[in-house]
């Protein structure tokens, strides 16, 4: 999902294949459940009101279809590839990275969003997304999105941040100290694309086009902006949970984080908010996708139904702290999410939003660019002081 | 009388191989040693030497694919200063965990080993076991806590009036921070708590096996308890203590949690493997990484036994 | 004569176990000073308590004069030579014997030589680069009294040091320690649980039991004079005869000792039934009966000795009953 990019050399073979993975045969119509769907999904996206009585978009599924859900979950995007190579599973939610991989290693099957019937409902700017439409044909059915939002702490800013200088330049925040030691970054090579976002906005000169493509100018520049952050920045965040307790117990002023974590900080009445500044933000997307050897097809199309039709789209966004899919789940009242929730989570600002594709050599907007697995090592130099 | 010199008693199935094996006792060793030696030859070393394997191979720079072709390119990355600075900063961390464990533990160890009996060796055993019962991850996110700006050590310096000190050694660079669970120093703790029972329990271990009269024969002889610790307990216990040490610096090595969620999110060498095999492609560079533990520990072994350490074995 | 170790009434106690109780001891300097007892009768304490290992809880100990309270064992001005010899296992012997010199500060070249002539002293010239743990028992045994030699004690110690050895060497031993003791002049005491190796070796003997000195003295008077019961018993497998068996015989009620060896067959004497017959080599050990009282005689090399159930007739010379006046 968001906090992971992985394998761009997967991702380059993956695209080098990827015309090859033409239409094969889909579903043409939907028949009787086969009383079973087995769907492998990040932590949290699928809830049964187990965690909280509040969150659920399964058992209603389960009683209306008969079609049981078996959940696996999976923790990184890789685990995902490799549980859909074993096989025995229907649907994963599978991210940018882990759904062009899955697409060019032919693990997943087109869908045929005829048997969809709340397919129009879809976001229109999800419905040919790159990372679940090649080439003309569909791969996924769009399921949540979000922001890399700037979450900054109230009692130091009175008001949101314009800039996410904030956490790169060193500066003296609005309560009058530094904020050397109070700003947080994400400790994984992407956040290289949140630098050269920052960039493409305020040094135009350079001529960034995708924070996503760079060339050696370009990469060399965000790097240089991030080795300054670095002096700013005493620990990276890594895990949701530790950028919460960070914010708690550490004084921190700001970070680009999840909506997750505002969400959850908030809930704990922690003097936090969050915006997307003028440059804009990186952000994530995934998708539900169908095993190319999916046993139950019907009660798999039936679920991607369900993940639209439902109160999944709403109260799911509510629960992670994301946006639907389907924008209506915002205003309809078909479960507990609202406008201004929607609006909190980024929703408004699609167009601000870099979606992430895997940095690759041979990039579309200047022929060569600096591929991920440099980004890799480059960062952890960056973090360790080089 | 009865003259019949042999029993027949388990003449089934089972004493026939009882027999067999009682006349055959290399072929009883041969069927017990079989199973554990073909799971460490074939899975355990079979897999390090794929992982070895992969050490030689290189990425392309250009297209991010592996080559398949022999190559000590990868081996020269190592040394790239970036890289190089993760081997240094574990391998100095590794030592300092080492001799901090060693200082802290030997204490312990010597008073279980000598004085504690009874109901107080069992109150050792517990103590120093019990933090091994406990999940590693929610002690070391408990530590987070403690160490937090905010947290219990923090509060009890203000308290004593001494936040001057920490602040003042916070601000020591390198092994400073903005705040212990953000420096150096607080992932040296941590480490420091995860692994101590390694040390303690081989040093208790060797302590116990040294007899006391041969203390007492130093300080019969003359020396001074320091004297009779220097020349005498000491090297009798160093078998122990290098085998704690083998365990707190290969832990140390090739942890990669406990500076992820304490310290200053400077790479160490157990990251670095996970963030080049994971999430980069680039086996080949995790694979080197991985090796350098095993280097490292080998060179350490060979110094140790260069030295005497294990001597008194 | 001046007093090596003196003890006036001293106490060692472990809560309610007394392992040493109000003890009296001279101990003369020069002297080769023998402590026997059986196992936990509070000799070994006794030694541990001049080395310094031991507190005493009451009484004083002085060793050459002075006061030892408060004096830990390193300043004690005697070594020990342990049961278990107690080499330092990661030194080789030369190491182990310069230990004591090592210590105390001397430079490498003079504390070995002076530790290859402890070594010579004890004839294992030539083995000063071995580990311990390539010497025989009875080597180590050597290396053990060199390692507490070469620091020139007053006195040393020295704590069941044969009993290790097999009978042979345990012999050998004796001699050497008896002359190496003549010759250095210095006193020897020496813990042990053999009456044989405390009465051949020692000028004078301390016999213990139960935390307490029940005799002092010469090894013949040990030997002959038991003073009581338990001495002739323990020391000398003396015929310890019982109070009215001697009032028979004496006029005196007290219990008796009588040497098996003093006991032989006889013309007349005493009417006696045989209840065993052991052949020991040099001689043979006889059980009989006296009416109820228990004997054993033993007879020197003969043609011809008493069967099992034989009835014989044995006596002893009147002098040889010893009649010891302490219970």
């Amino acid at each position: 999902m968001k906090n992971v990019l992985r394998s761009g050399t997967a991702l380059v073979l993956g695209l080098a294949v990827a015309g090859q993975a033409a239409a094969q045969n889909m579903l043409s119509e939907i028949g009787e459940g086969e009383g079973q769907v087995n769907i492998v999904a990040w932590p949290g996206y699928l809830e049964r009101g187990e965690t909280d009585k509040a969150f659920d978009w399964i058992t209603a599924f389960e009683e209306k279809t008969g079609c049981k859900v078996n959940i696996k979950n999976a923790n990184t995007s890789d685990e995902m590839v490799a549980l859909m190579n074993e096989g025995g599973f229907d649907l994963v939610t599978a991210s940018g990275d882990a759904s062009l991989r899955m697409v060019a290693g032919k693990r997943v099957q087109p869908i045929n969003i005829d048997l969809i019937p709340s397919w129009s409902t879809v976001d229109d700017r999800l419905k040919e997304a790159p990372w679940h439409y090649v080439d003309g044909t569909h791969y996924g059915v769009p399921y949540m999105w979000g922001p890399n939002v700037l979450m900054y702490s109230t009692e130091v800013f009175p008001e949101a941040p314009a800039s996410w200088d904030v956490v790169f330049k060193p500066m003296d925040l609005p309560d009058g100290q530094p904020n050397a030691g109070r700003v947080q970054a994400y400790d994984g090579p992407i956040h290289i694309a949140d630098a050269a976002n920052y960039l493409m906005f305020n040094q135009p000169d350079l001529g960034i086009t995708s924070p996503y493509e760079l060339n050696e100018d370009q990469y060399a520049a965000a790097l240089d902006l991030l080795r300054e952050q670095r002096k700013l920045v005493s620990r990276y965040w890594h895990d949701a949970f530790i950028q919460i307790d960070d914010f708690k117990n550490e004084g921190m002023a700001a970070s680009g984080t999840w909506p997750f974590q505002v969400n959850l900080l908030k809930a704990g009445s922690a003097p936090v908010a969050s915006t997307i500044p003028q440059e804009g933000a990186t952000g994530w997307a995934d998708s539900t996708m169908m095993h190319v050897d999916a046993e139950n097809p019907n009660c798999s199309y039936m679920w991607m139904e369900h993940s639209l039709a439902s109160n999944l789209q709403s109260d799911l966004s509510v629960w992670f702290g994301a946006n639907p899919a389907v924008p209506a789940a915002c205003t309809d009242g078909r479960g507990m999410q609202t406008d201004e929730g929607c609006t909190t989570n980024g929703m408004d600002d699609f167009e601000r939003i870099k979606f992430w594709t895997t940095p690759v050599s041979s990039c579309e907007s200047q022929g060569t660019c600096v591929p991920y697995y440099r980004w890799v090592s480059d960062y952890i130099g960056v973090i360790g002081g080089r | 009388m009865s003259m019949q010199a042999v029993s027949d008693r388990g003449a089934g199935l089972f004493g026939r191989l009882s027999d067999t094996l009682w006349r055959r006792p290399g072929l009883l060793i041969f069927l017990l040693i079989l199973p554990p030696a073909a799971w460490l030859g074939i899975i355990y070393l079979g897999s390090l030497f794929a992982l070895l394997a992969q050490s030689f191979f290189s990425i392309d720079e250009f297209t991010g694919i592996i080559q398949y072709e022999f190559t000590l390119k990868t081996y020269a990355e190592l040394f790239r200063p970036s890289n190089f600075d993760i081997i240094l900063r574990t391998v100095v961390m590794a030592a300092a965990v080492t001799v901090g464990a060693a200082a802290v533990g030997f204490p312990v160890a010597y008073f279980a080993a000598r004085y504690a009996r009874g109901k107080w060796k069992a109150i050792f055993y517990l103590g120093v076991m019990m933090p091994l019962w406990s999940s590693y991850l929610v002690k070391v996110y408990s530590w987070k806590l403690i160490l937090a700006k905010e947290g219990i050590l923090n509060w009890m310096f203000e308290t004593l009036h001494l936040g001057w000190f920490l602040n003042a050694y916070l601000a020591i660079p390198v092994i400073g921070g903005n705040s212990l669970s953000v420096s150096a120093t607080g992932t040296f703790l941590v480490f420091l708590y995860v692994w101590l029972p390694f040390m303690i329990l081989p040093i208790q271990a060797a302590l116990e096996r040294v007899p006391h009269s041969m203390l007492e024969a130093s300080g019969d002889l003359g020396a001074r308890p320091a004297q009779t610790f220097r020349h005498v307990l000491f090297p009798l216990a160093l078998p122990g203590v290098i085998a704690g040490s083998i365990f707190t610096f290969s832990l140390t090595l090739g942890d990669y949690i406990i500076p992820q969620i304490v310290g200053s999110s400077r790479r160490f060498i157990g990251q670095a493997v996970y963030a080049y095999q994971g999430t980069a492609g680039n086996i080949p560079l995790a694979a080197a990484f991985a090796v350098v533990p095993i280097l490292l520990m080998a060179v350490y072994l060979w110094i140790a036994k260069r030295q005497g350490a294990f001597d008194a074995l | 004569m001046t007093s090596a170790i003196r003890f006036s009434g001293v106490s060692r106690h472990y809560g309610d176990v007394r392992a040493v109780d109000n003890v009296d001891l001279d101990i003369a300097e020069g002297e080769f000073f023998a402590m026997l007892g059986p196992s936990g009768s509070g000799k070994t304490t006794s030694l541990r308590l001049i080395a310094g290992f031991e507190r005493p809880t009451a009484g004083e100990i002085r060793i050459f004069g002075q006061v030892a309270q408060g004096i830990p064992p390193y300043r004690r001005n005697v070594n020990t030579v342990f049961q278990d010899y107690a080499l330092f296992p990661h030194l080789n012997v030369r190491d182990n014997v310069a230990y004591g010199l090592m210590v105390a500060g001397q430079p490498k070249a003079q504390r070995h030589g002076a530790a290859d002539g402890a070594l010579e002293m004890v004839a294992l010239t030539g083995y000063g680069d071995r580990k311990p743990s390539e010497l025989s028992g009875g080597q180590r045994q050597r290396v053990a009294l060199a390692r507490a030699l070469v620091n020139e004690p007053k006195a040393l110690l020295l704590d069941e040091p044969l009993g290790a050895l097999d009978l042979k060497l345990r012999e050998q031993m004796q001699e050497e320690l008896k002359s190496l003791q003549r010759s250095l002049g210095i006193t020897f005491i020496f813990v042990t649980h053999d009456q044989g190796e405390a009465l051949s070796m020692a000028d004078r003997v301390a016999v213990f039991n139960e935390g307490r000195i029940v005799q002092i003295g010469a090894p013949e008077t040990i030997y002959f004079r038991p003073e009581t019961p338990f001495v002739a018993d323990f020391v000398g497998s003396s015929n310890v005869l019982p109070p009215e068996f001697v009032a028979q015989l004496t006029g005196r009620k007290a219990h008796g000792a009588l040497r098996p060896e003093a006991v032989h067959l006889s013309e007349q004497g005493h009417s006696a039934t045989v209840r065993s017959v052991s052949f020991l080599g040099a001689a043979t050990r006889i059980g009989i009966r006296i009416g109820d009282v228990p004997m054993t005689m033993l007879l020197p090399k003969s043609d011809t000795f008493p069967k099992v159930g034989d009835t014989v007739t044995v006596n002893w010379a009147a002098e040889d009953l010893h009649v010891m006046d302490r219970a």
